[in-house]
């Protein structure tokens, strides 16, 4: 069923590894796919900012994309109304702040920021099962990607604020492990991901589309 | 031993004393050891996250797909005769799209979408497989054509942000009435009779259905400005090319389209 089929998504096995490793589900039960644009859209060339370098500004712009990524999730999810119960009430909630994440990023990188992405989220938006799962594997996926980058960036101002919303993104991995009956916290120690593991997975997906083509040339045949 | 003695020793080991505290005092302490008070504050995050905003009650919005894969679209959720066979491409050489409706399961657990179809008879609505179908887009447009008094406004989230006068079909070649979408975008062609740009929609002649790809309605601009407003075409919706062309910046594909 195609909503619900990640076995058939699972590409690379990338994503599977991800969430294998959070405990959440086996290998070859997640999502899949290929990023089209976003492989670009993820490796970021911005000119410095006035008051950021340009690695911190490559940083806030992969973060900025994760962002966009589980806020349209969410969004979509709540906007479908097929969710019930504590799934229903958490994907508001969280949906919420995952669109406030957007909009402190974009405010921030003012014109350096970049453009959300088509999304297709196949289904896991309209099915309760698929929708857990797929959450927990975006929140767990964003920690480790906030652990990644944090170290690296440059600015005290912007570490401080990735460690406010890494912190966050943990409440929300633990949240929706929770609801989906897996155990919130099982290791001492979290392990971080590095963007090109992170954008392999996410290009596993097949979640981020190219635009349709909607717009051609030939002469109308329109009746006149 | 004399009294002036065991003064000079009691002096010796104060000064001693004395001497050993200000050297503890000065000696370096172990880097384990506690500091405190002496941390900075924490420094003053880069980013002003703005409170949790819920989604707003959205009356004024559409959600439209992509058919991805040709379908059947059926009476009812997987279930019922066939109501139309949708391809992945319009005759415009598009991406095929249908405005989607509402969503429901069937018998198995599989999801189906209701959508309004680019179809004969106008107004026909059938139910796709969710697989079928790409990613849902929202728009939050509508684009409203009334045939007597010729006009066409464009609203967004409710507020009217277009109008313009315009030319419809004549008696013997009516527009359509009805609920529809816009279905395509077509530029930089080469034909002054549609104007520089043409909107493809999912409305069709119930008379020209020998007109070739099926005789749809377009919404475009013309190279006779002097006829509108006025029942002047062959069912399409005809505008000045100056109106057209400022449609064509604010009105997106997979708006809705209602003719009345």
């Amino acid at each position: 069923m195609h909503e619900l089929s990640f076995d058939r998504l699972d590409v690379d096995g990338a994503l599977a590894d991800a969430a294998e490793r959070a405990g959440v589900m086996s290998r070859g039960t997640f999502l899949a796919g290929a990023l089209g644009g976003t492989a670009a859209l993820l490796g970021f060339a911005a000119e410095p900012a006035a008051a950021q370098s340009a690695r911190d500004v490559s940083i806030l712009n992969y973060a900025l994309t994760l962002e966009y990524l589980q806020a349209s999730f969410y969004t979509e999810a709540e906007r479908m109304k097929a969710l019930r119960g504590r799934a229903a009430e958490a994907a508001e909630v969280v949906g919420a702040v995952e669109r406030a994440h957007v909009k402190a990023f974009r405010d921030v990188l003012g014109g350096k920021a970049v453009g959300r992405p088509s999304f297709d989220f196949q289904g896991t938006t309209e099915d309760q099962n698929a929708f857990l799962k797929t959450a927990v594997a975006f929140e767990d996926l964003a920690v480790e990607a906030y652990k990644g980058q944090a170290p690296r960036l440059q600015a005290n101002s912007a570490l401080a604020a990735a460690l406010a919303i890494h912190s966050v993104e943990a409440r929300h991995a633990a949240w929706m492990r929770y609801l989906f009956g897996v155990e919130p916290a099982t290791r001492a120690f979290d392990q971080p991901r590095s963007k090109q593991q992170i954008t392999r997975v996410v290009n596993s997906t097949n979640f981020i589309t190219g635009s349709p083509s909607t717009e051609g040339r030939r002469t109308p045949s329109y009746t006149g | 031993m004399s009294s002036v003695t065991v003064g000079r020793t009691v002096i010796t080991l104060a000064a001693a004393g004395v001497l050993g505290f200000a050297a503890l005092l000065l000696w370096p302490a172990p880097e384990s050891a506690p500091r405190l008070g002496g941390l900075p504050g924490p420094p003053t995050p880069a980013l002003d996250v703005p409170a949790p905003a819920s989604l707003e009650r959205e009356p004024h919005l559409a959600m439209w797909a992509v058919v991805e894969h040709p379908a059947t679209a059926r009476e009812a959720p997987g279930a019922g005769a066939a109501v139309a066979r949708l391809r992945t491409r319009t005759p415009d050489g598009t991406d095929n799209l249908v405005l989607v409706q509402r969503r429901a399961r069937d018998g198995r657990g599989r999801v189906w979408v209701e959508a309004r179809l680019p179809v004969l008879p106008n107004g026909t609505t059938g139910w796709l497989p969710r697989g079928a179908l790409g990613g849902y887009r929202i728009v939050r447009t509508h684009l409203v054509v009334d045939l007597t008094r010729r006009t066409a406004t464009l609203t967004r989230r409710g507020r009217r942000v277009f109008g313009a006068r315009v030319g419809v079909g004549l008696p013997q070649w009516p527009t359509p009435r009805g609920r529809f979408y816009i279905r395509s975008k077509l530029v930089r062609y080469r034909s002054s009779f549609y104007g520089p740009l043409a909107f493809g929609t999912s409305a069709r002649s119930a008379v020209l259905t020998d007109w070739p790809d099926g005789g749809f309605v377009g919404v475009h601009g013309t190279d006779r400005p002097d006829l509108i407003p006025g029942p002047i075409s062959h069912g399409c919706i005809r505008m000045r090319n100056s109106d057209i062309v400022r449609l064509g910046r604010l009105m997106p594909v997979g708006t809705p389209l209602t003719i009345r």
